[in-house]
C-alpha cells in the first residue's frame, strides 16, 4: 500500500522471495513484490508452474486463491496465467506464480501443465480456463465443459480478445454432457434440476442413491452465466461497479468492495476513515440479514415453520433498515470508487444500533427456542458432514471452513479497509480466549450442526462489531477520493478481496490502456471454491437431507457461474 | 426469564404485520425507486455535449437521445433503469429520484417516456396491505379460488429471488391473498421469471414455460429480465425474457420491491381473463 502509515518493506515478502530465488534460481525471470502484499514470481518457462505452485503450496504454506488467465497476446505476445496463493499464518501475504503460454502455431490449441492431480482445488479453474480461453490443461482428468455448457461450439472462446462481446454464436445439436455413472443393484439415477421446487437460483443435480442413501452426487451448474467478465471490458470503471454490486446481488456490498480495493490500490489511493468504516457496517449488515435468511432456511428444511416464520421477520426488519440507511433494500449502491455514496449522520448511526439491539435481543430468543427443539437438533447433528482435511485439501472459505475447523477469516487474515481496527471476535484478544477458542475450533465436527452454530456466533459478532465502529466514526465528513484516471497506469494490476458471508471473494482488476477501461477482470467468490464441497457432504446422507446440507452451505449458483 | 412482555416479544402471540406495517406505510424515504424527469426539466434547453454526459453516466443505456422536429429529447426506458442514481447526480435539473416504486405495466414500450410532456406521478404508493387486498378480490372473482404462482430463475444475480422469497415471509404473506408459490410449472397459472434469460437457461425456460398449462401468464421480473438491464444482450444473455418466452407484464426495478411484485401479479390476475 503505498499510504504513508504502512509504506515500509514486508518483511515476509522479502522472506518468501529470497526463498523463491534460492529455490529456483536461473529458472524464473524475476520476483518482485507490488502493492504491499503480493509477491509476483515469474517463472521462465510454463512447464515450471507445477513444481512452483507445489512449492508455494507446502514451502510457504500457501492456500489457492485463483487462477487468473488473460490473453495478452497483443501487449506481450502471450496468454498470462496467475496463481494466486494466500499465505495464512496470519502474514497478510498473496504469493503469485505467473508464466507465460504462447500461441504458437495457430493450427494446435496452446497447452499448460495441469496442476489439478498435485492441488484438487484447481481442477474447476482449469476447466473454466478451457472453456473461455481454449488453452488445455495437459494432464486434467476432466476435460468436459464447464462455464460454456454442450451447446457451446468447441472453437469459440468468449475471453479471448478478438472475441467480440456481442457474438451471438449458433448452437450445436446433439451433445451430450457426461455424468459420471454409478452401477450396481438397486442403484438409482435421480436428476434434480436446473428449474428447482423452492424460489432459489437455477442448478442442476444428478443423485445416485441406494434406497434413501446417496452414494453420490455431481452438480452441473454455471446456468446463470451471464459473461460478467467479458463485459467488464467493455464498461467504463464506475459501470463495472455497478457491474460487480450484481455479480451476487445478496454480496453487493463484499463483492463490490473488493472491486473497489482493488481499483485503490492501483491507484495508490486510501479512502478517507469515515468512508471505510461505512463500508464495514454495510458489510456487517449485509452478513447479519443473509446469516438471518440461511437459519430460517434451515429451520424450514427440517420442518420448523414457527423458527423459520420468526427469522424471517428479523430478516425482513434488517432489510427495511438496509433501505432506510443506504435507500436500497439489498444494500446496492453503497461503494463508490476511492470511498463510498452514502453517508451515516448520527441519527441513521442511532437507528442502526437501536434496531440491531432489539433484532439482537429476538434472535436470541428464538436461537435458544431452536437449540432447546430436540427434532430439530438431531436433524442438524451429524448431517453433511466434511472433516477438516477435505476442507483443507479443497481449500474452503467462510462459514464452511470455519465450521471445519479451519480458522481462515480475511477480515482477519488481510485486514482490509477499517477492519484493520476492529474487534473482529472477541476470542482473539487474550491467551484465555484464545484457548478457549482453539478448543472450539477443535469440537467443530463439519456438519450441519457446526454451520448453523458459527452462523450464529457471526450474527452476535456483527452486532458486536457495528456497535463499535458507529461508536467509533470518524468526524472527518469526507466520503470519497477520487481516484484520478491519470494515476491508473496502464496494465497495471491489483488483487482486491473482502469477507462476504460466504467466505472470501478475490478479484483481480488490470486496468486498460485506453484510460478508464479495464483490460482483465477477474471474479472468484467463495461460492466457487466451496461448490465442489457439497458433492462430498451429501455422501452416505439421505435424499431428503440434501436441501438442509446445501442451505447449510448456502453457496450463491450467480457468484458461482458468473 | 422472560424480560420483555409478550406485545414486543418475538415468541408472543401478537400479529407481526400489524405491528410492523402501519395501514398506508410506505416504503422509506432514502429508497432509490422510480426514475423519472424532473417536474421543471421540460423547460431545460438541451443541447448535444449535455445528452452525450447523460447517455454515458447510465449504465444500462436507459437514456438515449433524439431529434424530433429539429429540436433534441431524451427519453427514459425505465425497463433498462437499475436505479442507481448517477444520471440524478450528473443532471440534477433533468433526473429525479422518486422514493415511490417504479410501476410494473403490461406494454413494454409504455416503460419508455420521453421527456416532454412530464406527466404528473399517479399519486402514492399503495401498502401491500391494500394491493394485497385488491389482489385477492380479484382473484377470487377471475379465478374463483387462488392463484398458482412458479418462480423461474433464468440467470438472475439473485437479488429479485430475495424480494421474491420476501413475499412468503409473515409481514407479506402473500399466501392470506390467495395467492402461492407451487414447485412445478405444471400446476401454475402465472410464471415469475427473473434474469437476464441466459444463453445457458434458455432451453430450461423453454420447456417450463411448455410445461405450464393454459391459461398462463408470463410476468418479467426486474430490469434483467424485462430488457436484460446491466447485461444487456450478449453472447451469453438475451436481451430480456421477452426474446425466449412471450412475456404478458413486465415489472421494472433492480431489484422490484414486494410491493411491485404484488402490483404485477395485480396486472398478471387481469390478463387471465
Amino acid at each position: 500500500m503505498t499510504n504513508g502509515e504502512v509504506a515500509s518493506v514486508h518483511t515476509g515478502a522479502a522472506r518468501r522471495e529470497s526463498m523463491l530465488l534460492e529455490t529456483f534460481g536461473k529458472r524464473l525471470v524475476s520476483v518482485n513484490t507490488t502493492n504491499w502484499n503480493e509477491v509476483h514470481v515469474h517463472a521462465r518457462s510454463k512447464e515450471d508452474i507445477p513444481e512452483l505452485c507445489l512449492y508455494v503450496r507446502h514451502e510457504l504454506k500457501g492456500k489457492l486463491a485463483t487462477i487468473i488467465c488473460s490473453d495478452e497476446r497483443r501487449v506481450t505476445g502471450a496468454f498470462v496465467l496467475r496463481y494466486a496463493f494466500d499465505i495464512g499464518g496470519g502474514e497478510d501475504l498473496f504469493v503469485i506464480v505467473t508464466a507465460r503460454v504462447e500461441h504458437g502455431d495457430s493450427a494446435s490449441p496452446p497447452v499448460f501443465p495441469s496442476i489439478a492431480l498435485l492441488l484438487p482445488a484447481a481442477t474447476l479453474y482449469e476447466r473454466e480456463i478451457r472453456d473461455t480461453f481454449g488453452l488445455i490443461p495437459e494432464g486434467n482428468p476432466d476435460q468436459r465443459p464447464l462455464s460454456l455448457h454442450e451447446h457451446w461450439p468447441e472453437d469459440a472462446f468468449p475471453l479471448r480478445k478478438e472475441f467480440e462481446l456481442r457474438t451471438k454464436v449458433a448452437n450445436v445439436q446433439n451433445r451430450d454432457y457426461r455424468f459420471l455413472k454409478v452401477e450396481g443393484e438397486g442403484v438409482t439415477e435421480i436428476p434434480v434440476g436446473p428449474v428447482h421446487a423452492g424460489i432459489i437460483e437455477p442448478g442442476h443435480f444428478r443423485f445416485s442413491a441406494l434406497g434413501e442413501i446417496i452414494v453420490n452426487l455431481e452438480t452441473r451448474l454455471f446456468y446463470t452465466h451471464r459473461g460478467v467478465e467479458k463485459l467488464a471490458e467493455d464498461l467504463s470503471l464506475e459501470h463495472v461497479l455497478l457491474l460487480s454490486e450484481r455479480i451476487s446481488g445478496d454480496e453487493a456490498v463484499a463483492n463490490s468492495s473488493a472491486y473497489c480495493q482493488a481499483l485503490e490500490k492501483v491507484a495508490g489511493v486510501l479512502p478517507p476513515p469515515r468512508a471505510l468504516q461505512i463500508r464495514a457496517v454495510c458489510a456487517e449488515l449485509e452478513r447479519v440479514y443473509n446469516h438471518l435468511g440461511t437459519l430460517a432456511g434451515l429451520s424450514t428444511d427440517v420442518g420448523f415453520a414457527y423458527g423459520a416464520a420468526r427469522l424471517n421477520i428479523l430478516k425482513e426488519r434488517m432489510m427495511r433498515l438496509n433501505e432506510q440507511v443506504t435507500g436500497s433494500r439489498l444494500l446496492f449502491g453503497v461503494n463508490r470508487l476511492g470511498g463510498v455514496g452514502v453517508d451515516m449522520p448520527s441519527e441513521k448511526s442511532r437507528l442502526v444500533k437501536g434496531t440491531i439491539d432489539t433484532v439482537l435481543a429476538d434472535f436470541n430468543r428464538i436461537v435458544k427456542l431452536l437449540r432447546n427443539d430436540s427434532s430439530v437438533m438431531d436433524r442438524l447433528r451429524g448431517t453433511g458432514t466434511i472433516g477438516p482435511n477435505d476442507a483443507e485439501e479443497m481449500g474452503l472459505l467462510g462459514v464452511a471452513a470455519r465450521s471445519s475447523g479451519l480458522d481462515v477469516d480475511t477480515r482477519r487474515d488481510h485486514p482490509y479497509g477499517a477492519y484493520r481496527s476492529i474487534t473482529i471476535a472477541p476470542h482473539y484478544d487474550t491467551p484465555r480466549h484464545i484457548t478457549e477458542h482453539e478448543v472450539e475450533m477443535a469440537n467443530r465436527r463439519g456438519d450441519v450442526l457446526a454451520r448453523f452454530e458459527t452462523r450464529v456466533e457471526e450474527v452476535v459478532n456483527s452486532a458486536n462489531m457495528l456497535g463499535e465502529v458507529l461508536w467509533n466514526l470518524d468526524s472527518d465528513p469526507e466520503l470519497s477520493i477520487p481516484l484520478g484516471k491519470d494515476a491508473l497506469n496502464p496494465f497495471s494490476h491489483a488483487l482486491g478481496y473482502s469477507e462476504s458471508h460466504r467466505g472470501q471473494t478475490v478479484h483481480w482488476v488490470m486496468v486498460g490502456e485506453k484510460p478508464g477501461t479495464i483490460f482483465r477482470y477477474k471474479v472468484r467468490t467463495a461460492s466457487f471454491a466451496n461448490w465442489p464441497a457439497i458433492e462430498m457432504a451429501v455422501v452416505n446422507d439421505i435424499l431428503a437431507d440434501f436441501p438442509l446440507i446445501n442451505k447449510s452451505l448456502d453457496l450463491s449458483y450467480a457468484g458461482n457461474d458468473l | 426469564m422472560r424480560k420483555t412482555s409478550s406485545r414486543h416479544d418475538i415468541l408472543g402471540d401478537h400479529v407481526e404485520t400489524d405491528k410492523l406495517v402501519p395501514e398506508g406505510d410506505r416504503s422509506a424515504p432514502a429508497f432509490r425507486g422510480d426514475v423519472s424527469f424532473a417536474p421543471e426539466s421540460g423547460a431545460q434547453l438541451l443541447d448535444s455535449a449535455l445528452c452525450r454526459q447523460v447517455e454515458k453516466v447510465c449504465a444500462p443505456k436507459a437514456i438515449a437521445s433524439k431529434e424530433v422536429d429539429g429540436r433534441l429529447q431524451l427519453t427514459l426506458d425505465k425497463g433498462r433503469c437499475i436505479m442507481c442514481g448517477l444520471c440524478e447526480e450528473a443532471a440534477p435539473a433533468l433526473f429525479e429520484v422518486q422514493s415511490r416504486f417504479s410501476r410494473p405495466v403490461k406494454k413494454k414500450s409504455d416503460l419508455v417516456v420521453a421527456q416532454l410532456p412530464t406527466k404528473a406521478p399517479d399519486g402514492r404508493d399503495s401498502s401491500h396491505e391494500e394491493l394485497g387486498r385488491q389482489l385477492s378480490k380479484k382473484i377470487t372473482k377471475i379465478l374463483g379460488r387462488s392463484l398458482a404462482i412458479r418462480e423461474v430463475d433464468a440467470g438472475s444475480c439473485n437479488g429479485c429471488e430475495v424480494e421474491v422469497a420476501a413475499l412468503n415471509n409473515a409481514i407479506y404473506d402473500i399466501e392470506r391473498f390467495g395467492a402461492h408459490f407451487v414447485a412445478s410449472p405444471r400446476h401454475a397459472d402465472v410464471l415469475l421469471v427473473t434474469g437476464v434469460g441466459s444463453r445457458n437457461m434458455e432451453a430450461a425456460l423453454r420447456r417450463t414455460f411448455d410445461a405450464t398449462p393454459d391459461p398462463k401468464v408470463v410476468v418479467a421480473v426486474g430490469a434483467c429480465a424485462t430488457t436484460g438491464g446491466i447485461f444487456g444482450d450478449t453472447y451469453a444473455t438475451s436481451g430480456g425474457v421477452g426474446d425466449i418466452v412471450p412475456v404478458d407484464v413486465y415489472v421494472p426495478g433492480c431489484p422490484p420491491r414486494p410491493e411491485a411484485l404484488l402490483y404485477g401479479l395485480l396486472l398478471a390476475v387481469d390478463r387471465i381473463r
